[in-house]
């Protein structure tokens, strides 16, 4: 029976059962909700019991005006495609949350790619705060929207120096 | 014409002479395919421009490679990898790199991750330029290389040995440090 619900019936069972703060029905095949921190692992654990057993992506999106970043987890079942998100806002300032791994195991790689790229931690993941892509970061995580990735190459990498200038001064000479 | 001995450098001259004329017929060449310029590889080395026809082939490893092919954007943590796979090739051995990308940066001139001029950090001694390159332009800047092999110009390697501090020096300030630290290689 699950496996030939739609999204909206995926939907109506979701609102059924949980209090969602939000629900964007994107497409056919996806399907965005938002929720409360406290949902979080409930939600996931519940979706997963319905065939959702694949963890897609964990990302992380900076709402910095809001002050807020917003965790995003993509799961998706292999019996009835619909992607979910399920997304939950935290704080932004000394950004913390609790792992998932305890739901999907695989999110391991996952947290560890958002604490470097945002500087999230993970509660209760351990490996969490070991670097994963970046090697010997010294600065700002770099997807944070206050990092100026210019300023920093410029500090960092040796640039070319030009006689001429090639610059484009919008067509003006 | 009373000395008809040659000298040991006369000699070594010859022999290098003799060397690079074999050289330059067959270039082994080893792909380092950083970016996204090494999508024009496949066309240049099948039967479309067939590069064996210069003598051009793969080759699996550094060692046994005569040419290091950058293909495209270089980011900090591959420059380490790159630096490591470099130093293991066995001289002379040269360098082409592909793209604006490895030239200024190209497209990635203000990321966070990709360094902008390769030539701090390694020699080069071909640039192919295009983004990507075609095949054309791939073919002809192999032939560049065989002759500036020919015309004795193709000396990044030895610039490398005899400038080796400003080279190391300009790795460590980009790196910190050289050496590879990763959870698979502990
Ligand atoms: S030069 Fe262009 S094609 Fe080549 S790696 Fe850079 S962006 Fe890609």
């Amino acid at each position: 029976m699950m496996n030939s619900m739609n999204n909206q019936a995926l939907v109506s069972e979701l609102e059924n059962r949980f209090s969602l703060l939000n629900v964007d029905l994107v497409s056919e095949s996806q399907v965005a909700i938002d929720i409360s921190n406290n949902d979080v692992h409930t939600v996931l654990a519940y979706l997963k019991s319905l065939g959702w057993k694949q963890l897609s992506m964990l990302t992380n999106v900076d709402w910095i005006e809001e002050g807020k970043y917003q965790l995003v987890y993509i799961i998706f079942n292999w019996d009835n495609p619909i992607y979910i998100q399920v997304r939950t806002k935290i704080e932004r300032e000394n950004p913390v949350f609790r792992t998932v791994t305890s739901v999907y195991p695989g999110a391991k790689y996952y947290e560890r790619d958002v604490h470097e790229f945002f500087g999230v931690k993970f509660e209760g993941n351990p490996d969490s705060e070991k670097q994963l892509f970046l090697e010997n970061w010294d600065d700002l995580p770099p997807l944070r929207k206050d990092f100026d990735a210019k300023a920093y190459s410029d500090r960092k990498y040796a640039k070319r120096e030009y006689t001429k200038d090639f610059s484009n001064k919008g067509g003006k000479k | 014409m009373e000395n008809k001995k040659l000298t040991q450098a006369q000699m070594d001259t010859k022999w290098t002479e003799l060397g690079d004329f074999f050289r330059r017929k067959s270039i082994w060449m080893l792909m380092y395919c950083t970016g996204c310029c090494a999508i024009e590889l496949p066309q240049a080395m099948t039967s479309a421009y067939d590069m064996e026809r210069l003598g051009m082939g793969p080759m699996a490893t550094p060692r046994q490679a005569d040419v290091l092919l950058i293909t495209g954007y270089l980011s900090l943590k591959t420059l380490r990898r790159l630096v490591y796979t470099y130093e293991q090739m066995s001289e002379p051995k040269y360098v082409v790199a592909f793209g604006p990308c490895v030239i200024n940066g190209g497209i990635y001139h203000d990321s966070h991750a990709v360094l902008n001029r390769l030539d701090h950090y390694l020699p080069i001694d071909v640039y192919i330029s295009g983004c990507m390159p075609n095949p054309e332009s791939v073919m002809n800047g192999f032939t560049d290389l065989m002759d500036l092999i020919k015309n004795k110009t193709a000396v990044g390697w030895k610039n490398y040995r005899d400038n080796n501090e400003w080279y190391k020096k300009n790795q460590m300030d980009a790196l910190g440090e050289v050496f590879v630290h990763d959870e698979f290689h502990e």
